[in-house]
């Protein structure tokens, strides 16, 4: 087991490093950010000020080489369009995703897994047609569409809620007193924005679940189970519902990883402060750093999930770490 | 009765001696700080508001753009005209444009120019103060001036022979050769220079604490950020112009037009940028909004490469055509509701060197397709011709589109080029050299602080850093200004420049464009009152920031 983990360990440092060197060459592709920065009229010494502070007068090696050594020491580098440290910045951030990207979670999967379900167990009947038209809306109706509907109706006509931000709560990490209500205050600011994130999965969220419950439902078990009278209740819950939520749990792994880092458009038109804008400005901007370091996040995310799986599957199942 | 009137002269007298010593210091003639002739500066006098009620209410702000905490350091000031925002809030500078006129005193009562442009001094008011408390003396000038690093710093400093502190209230910069466009640059409008930071902070903080946490001697301290998302700034009473009407002043960035918007209509916010566009009948028709023109500077054509032979733009009546193919006033419906204005020339209007395009200096272009036709078929081109790119200021590609098919109308035909932002403004920086070949129309607009001369410096001259134009006439008369020490004669030559710009048809205008911005009921006063705000010169925003009122 041990091996086994060390390999999963390796390769996801292989991953990571491949992924670092791919968005440090795909961003120097997009041109060049001091002449941005100058912008038209710049005399020629500012903008090879600009250039020497950003590190962009040395040769690529070199940046290469420069960018990895910082990695290594926790410094993702200076943000080229917003001054700062860009880990500063996206630690600043991330409080924000996390807290959106969990609402919308949860909302996604409040309505899609018991509307699927529903979907699954009255199959073919009025509540199976209100389920996928549900789901065909959710996948059908676009994130920022919901959005600008719902700023319309409760922020613009009804003003029962804001439309605008976070709200006044900040995640202050060197302040461990904002760390529990950070989560707890201002729902309403919070409450547009993950309904019309969580919104679009819910749809698949509900058709995945109402699948596999088809699935499970239709199997030699359960129909044994059946056979044996147990009550129709403890066969849903204890035997169809485990089993059904397997590639459930698994999407709705990577819908929150989504929904966490690239939840752009949602963000811009609720002009919430989230790590999604931070990368749609940097792109928008050619801020390499900034790019760079959302991505090598959301990277970091991902392999970090993957391995943990990786590593219960091999807990859970001996097969799999005896095949690698 | 006597007696009481004998009591009363004294006690008058007393009373009203603070007042007095102030008038009587308005209206003494300044000493003079440099001896021999003086070049005549036009700079006026501070609007000093003593006596003010408590800074309240809070008001909120959405610039559209992604907040750079940049900004807040004047030493590293850019081009972005946007960075003059933050300047106004927390810093104060030398001289500044205020709404008495381009070049006002603010930190600097009296400043003095050698007839010769090789000295210039300045005097500053007494009792200055940082944030902090700290004096603001002649110290922080001279740290200020040896520690910028932003727009054309070398410029500053290859100029430079030594720093002169007369006293703490008094400096004398002496210049290695005559340095005519100074007074120009150093004003608060045109570069970070003249923002004086205080150096004792800056030292102590460093420059991303600075960033993070700035401090000036601005009408609003810095209270607190979130990077690109937001900044908060409180009143500081003790700002020496008056004590600023608004408590709290917040900024969110906000890059999404409805999002600006809607937080207008729920009255989240109170002032909202750049809402031109497809939401401004929207905003023009709510009853609860107001909003100001804020004429920006005209929209223009450029044709890179024209004067390349082979070129269909070579012959200056294709370029005429062009203009003549325009339905300004249509265009001007379309894309402003009606809000702009058809212009004659490309240089922003509000610059004192600028020819007026209203028919004052230069005509209102014609509109005329028949004519354009004509002077096509005179030119070689009957049934008009292909040309590559018509390439549209981002993201005014529906402005794009109109003037493509009034041009299509009289027949020139091209194809709309849509490039992302970050992509056209390092082509347009490039000038001439961003565009291969030469078959292409490019849209610009540019307010650019500095006259008519930093335009022309920019577009217009062989040497030009984005230079669209070489004409060897241009360059005699652009030769003879820059040699020159006579701000008259400078004046006329930068004029005659812009006559040939308009008269070639090297540069072909549109029409005033209106940035608009719009309030929400807090603002004050009610009504119309509200226009004022927007009254300083060469302003995209709405500044001085201490002036603004809000209801509580």
């Amino acid at each position: 087991m041990r091996k086994y983990i060390l390999l999963r360990c390796f390769y996801s440092i292989i991953t990571l490093w491949l992924l670092v060197t791919i968005i440090f060459a795909m961003v120097r592709l997009t041109g060049d950010p001091v002449k941005m920065k100058g912008d038209v009229g710049a005399d020629k010494a500012y903008l090879e000020r600009i250039r020497h502070d950003w590190g962009l007068d040395q040769p690529l090696y070199r940046q290469y080489t420069s960018y990895i050594g910082n990695l290594l020491l926790g410094d993702f580098g200076h943000s080229f369009e917003k001054s700062l440290p860009v880990r500063t910045i996206y630690l600043e951030r991330l409080p924000n995703s996390l807290k959106l990207g969990l609402a919308a979670f949860v909302i996604s999967m409040v309505l899609g897994v018991p509307l699927g379900m529903l979907s699954a167990l009255r199959v073919n009947t009025w509540w199976d047609n209100v389920g996928k038209t549900i789901a065909l809306l959710g996948l059908s109706m676009p994130g920022f569409f919901v959005g600008l509907v719902l700023i319309i109706v409760f922020g613009v006509q009804l003003g029962w809620l804001p439309v605008l931000g976070k709200g006044t709560s900040a995640f202050i990490w060197s302040n461990p007193s904002t760390w529990v209500p950070f989560w707890f205050k201002d729902w309403s600011h919070l409450a547009m924005p993950a309904f019309a994130l969580g919104w679009y999965f819910s749809g698949a969220m509900l058709r995945i679940t109402r699948s596999g419950m088809l699935d499970v439902l239709g199997s030699d078990y359960i129909k044994l189970v059946r056979l044996k009278g147990v009550p129709e209740q403890v066969v849903i819950a204890k035997h169809a519902l485990k089993n059904s939520l397997i590639p459930v749990l698994t999407l709705a792994g990577l819908n929150l990883l989504v929904m966490v880092n690239v939840a752009v458009v949602i963000e811009v038109i609720f002009n919430w402060p989230g790590v999604g804008q931070l990368l749609y400005d940097g792109l928008s901007n050619r801020d390499f750093p900034m790019v760079q370091g959302v991505v090598l996040m959301s990277g970091l995310m991902i392999v970090l999930l993957n391995f943990v799986i990786d590593v219960l599957y091999g807990f859970v199942d001996p097969r799999i770490r005896l095949s690698r | 009765m006597r007696k009481g009137i004998l009591v009363l002269v004294p006690v008058l007298i007393l009373v009203s001696a603070p007042a007095w010593e102030k008038l009587l210091a308005a209206t003494a003639k300044p000493t003079p700080i440099l001896s021999g002739p003086l070049a005549k500066l036009d700079i006026k006098d501070a609007a000093i508001e003593t006596a003010r009620g408590k800074p309240k209410g809070k008001l909120t702000i959405a610039q559209h753009f992604a907040l750079d905490p940049g900004w807040l350091d004047p030493l590293e000031h850019s081009y972005v005209l946007t960075q003059q925002h933050y300047d106004y809030l927390v810093h104060d500078a030398m001289i500044k444009p205020m709404p008495q006129g381009e070049f006002t005193y603010s930190l600097a009562e009296h400043a003095e120019m050698t007839a010769d442009f090789t000295k210039a001094a300045f005097r500053l008011r007494s009792g200055l103060k940082f944030h902090d408390g700290h004096p603001l003396t002649t110290q922080d000038v001279k740290w200020t001036y040896e520690n910028y690093k932003g727009v054309n710093f070398k410029l500053f400093h290859d100029k430079l022979q030594r720093i002169e502190m007369m006293d703490d209230r008094t400096i004398i910069f002496h210049f290695k050769e005559p340095f005519v466009e100074f007074l120009d640059l150093y004003n608060g409008g045109l570069s970070g220079i003249g923002w004086i930071v205080a150096g004792h902070y800056y030292k102590k903080v460093g420059r991303d604490g600075f960033k993070a946490n700035p401090m000036g001697a601005g009408p609003y301290k810095f209270v607190s950020q979130e990077a690109g998302v937001q900044m908060v700034f409180e009143a500081w009473e003790e700002y020496w112009r008056r004590s600023p009407g608004v408590k709290t002043i917040v900024v969110k960035g906000i890059t999404d037009l409805t999002t600006r918007m809607a937080g207008l209509q729920t009255g989240e916010l109170d002032l909202a940028y750049g809402m031109t566009g497809k939401l401004l009948p929207r905003l023009m028709a709510d009853r609860n909004l107001r909003w100001d023109p804020n004429f920006t500077g005209p929209w223009w054509l450029m044709f890179p490469g024209y004067n390349e032979a082979e070129s269909q733009f070579h012959d200056k009546r294709v370029r005429q055509a062009v203009s003549l193919a325009i339905n300004r006033q249509f265009l001007v419906k379309q894309e402003t509701q009606g809000i702009g204005i058809p212009w004659g020339n490309w240089v922003n209007q509000e610059n004192r060197d600028a020819l007026r395009g209203d028919g004052k200096d230069l005509p209102v272009p014609e509109y005329n397709p028949e004519k354009a036709k004509q002077l096509l078929a005179q030119a070689g081109f009957p049934n008009g011709f292909d040309f590559e790119w018509y390439v549209p200021f981002v993201p005014y590609f529906d402005m794009g589109e109109r003037i493509l098919a009034d041009l299509r109308a009289v027949g020139i035909r091209g194809k709309l080029q849509v490039l992302e932002g970050p992509g056209f403004r390092a082509k347009m920086a490039q000038g001439r050299k961003g565009y291969p070949g030469n078959r292409t129309i490019v849209q610009n607009v540019g307010p650019r602080p500095g006259g008519a001369k930093a335009e022309i410096g920019v577009y217009a001259v062989c040497g030009g850093s984005a230079s669209f134009v070489c004409e060897p006439p241009i360059e005699k008369l652009w030769a003879k200004h820059q040699a020159s020490v006579d701000l008259g004669e400078r004046d006329r030559l930068i004029k005659a420049i812009q006559r040939i710009l308009i008269e070639e048809y090297y540069f072909v205008p549109i029409y005033l464009n209106p940035f608009v911005h719009a309030v929400g009921p807090r603002v004050l006063p009610e009504g119309k009152g509200f226009h004022r705000y927007w009254d300083t010169l060469h302003a995209p925003y709405p500044w001085p920031w201490e002036i603004w009122e809000v209801k509580d």
